[in-house]
């Protein structure tokens, strides 16, 4: 295949093994004061808890089985993903990934934080982290550069600060309230598209759990199951916001992947976009074409979870419809509960499309940073 | 059948589980509170190593909002996506006819834990 590039994982997710002390070497002093508190470094303050906060947590769903894979425990009992040596052991070899893409798996929520300053510190903390312990750790590794949303201009700096260092391949931006098709947001895109770096969204870990993170439709789930196959929700309508406030006109070169959110919902949002632009095409003039090509020319979906569904024929047919030739990249999360395995999950797609799917749109969307 | 020895009966206390690989097939083998059980060791749904689950119960078939709890000790977890699987027949719960992993014969025999394969 092209390149050499067989199998690429866009979603996979590295952990701190000490909580949010795991950042203590990445902050300066006036940095460690503010996330860590003035009591850290004492005995009873080791603890992550110690600290003056810790990142947003989902502490409200219970998922039964836990949301880590059982076996993907270190032998010592410690964080899952948090030994780099365990994960390219189970991941990289064990599924011949050729190229993992990483995003912290801790600051998912970090949009959700209502001090700007803290968050946009903790991201330039995170991307240091995330150089030095993985991206120099093994050149199969890849990483997302993470920015706080709170601040747009914080963000692109921060986006200038990382871009030119060896490994990184997208900016992961967690998600707040409000839709990110606005304007708040746009310096961060004009940051990604100068670098030539797609922007990922993921599901936030405490949607619709905090006053400024995303919000789910209607009202708050009360279980796992319901909260977890309802946090499509808010990529359908991130998807719909892009596109209609014009952010792919206004940035042509601009990439968004949206990773974990699903895909099969999209069928009725192009469906319903392309149906409603007909008649409305007035109220955003700046869109020149159907509201589906600009989906299918800029965004990007990654597969996991992916469908099950009793007739493989349906999901050929869902594929078919959202052009996954173009527009799927496969990802495992690993090391999380939900893991589609590399050598299974896609494995009954048509040949041409699993090999797309498998490595060539991603080597297309990453370009020579992922090889 | 072919009878393949595991280990010795006290290599396997309750709680330990063993893998072992026969005719080229892992089968996970696992005391629980001093009953022997044998299971293909490969979830049908994406191949996870299934023995490396959790040992539990499981809630119970119930009324809207109320919970029940039975069956401890007889359901394992698979350790990826929590599919849950009756220990004894290796039929899931999900879906008994179809998604199923084959149980084993496995016994104490001269002090030796046998699976017959």
């Amino acid at each position: 295949m092209r390149n050499g590039l067989e199998r690429v994982d866009a979603d996979v997710h590295p952990h701190f093994d000490r909580g949010v002390a795991t950042l203590e070497p990445y902050l300066d002093a006036a940095g460690k004061r503010r996330v860590l508190g003035s009591a850290f470094g004492q005995a009873w303050a080791a603890e992550a808890y110690a600290s003056q906060f810790t990142l947003p947590k989902n502490d409200l769903y219970i998922n039964p089985g836990g949301v880590m894979r059982r076996d993907t425990y270190t032998p010592d009992g410690s964080v899952p993903g948090s030994d780099p040596d365990l994960l390219v052991e189970q991941l990289v070899e064990g599924c011949d990934v050729d190229r993992a893409v990483l995003t912290c798996g801790n600051t998912m929520g970090l949009g959700a934080l209502a001090d700007p300053d803290l968050a946009a510190r903790v991201a330039s903390a995170v991307n240091e982290w995330m150089l030095e312990r993985w991206l120099q750790h093994d050149r199969r590794l890849r990483g997302s550069l993470l920015v706080a949303p709170q601040d747009a201009t914080l963000a692109a700096a921060e986006i200038d600060r990382m871009a030119g260092r060896d490994g990184f391949v997208q900016v992961h931006m967690p998600m707040r309230e409000g839709l990110i098709g606005e304007r708040h947001y746009w310096p961060i895109y004009a940051a990604a598209e100068r670098h030539g770096l797609p922007v990922a969204i993921h599901p936030n870990s405490v949607d619709t759990i905090y006053r400024h993170a995303p919000n789910i439709a209607g009202g708050t789930p009360t279980y796992y199951i319901e909260w977890h196959s309802t946090l499509t929700e808010i990529f359908q309508a991130a998807v719909i916001s892009l596109v209609c406030q014009g952010v792919f006109e206004r940035f042509p070169g601009l990439k968004v992947v949206v990773t974990e959110g699903g895909f099969a919902w999209l069928v009725d949002v192009l469906w319903r976009m392309d149906k409603n632009w007909e008649s409305l095409r007035e109220e955003v003039p700046w869109l020149k074409r159907r509201p589906s090509e600009y989906v299918f020319d800029h965004v990007r979906f990654t597969t996991q979870p992916f469908p099950e569904p009793e007739r493989p024929e349906h999901l050929a047919a869902v594929c078919e419809i959202v052009q996954a030739d173009r527009t799927l990249l496969f990802s495992s999360d690993y090391p999380h509960w939900d893991f589609d395995n590399p050598l299974r999950a896609i494995a009954k797609l048509p040949e041409q499309t699993r090999r797309r799917v498998q490595a060539d749109n991603a080597v297309e969307l990453y370009g020579d940073r992922l090889l | 059948m072919a009878r393949h020895v595991v280990c010795r009966a006290d290599e396997l206390p309750p709680g330990g589980v063993r893998e072992v690989e026969v005719g080229g097939r892992s089968i996970g083998v696992l005391n629980v509170d001093g009953t022997l059980y044998a299971l293909r060791n490969v979830c049908p749904h994406q191949g996870a190593p299934l023995c490396r689950g959790t040992v539990g119960g499981t809630m119970l078939p119930s009324r809207p909002q109320e919970w029940v709890y039975g069956r401890d000790g007889q359901v394992l977890r698979c350790p990826w996506h929590g599919w849950e699987f009756d220990l004894t027949t290796g039929r899931s719960l999900i879906d008994p006819a179809r998604v199923r992993v084959k149980a084993y014969p496995v016994a104490v025999e001269e002090g030796n834990v046998v699976v017959e394969v």
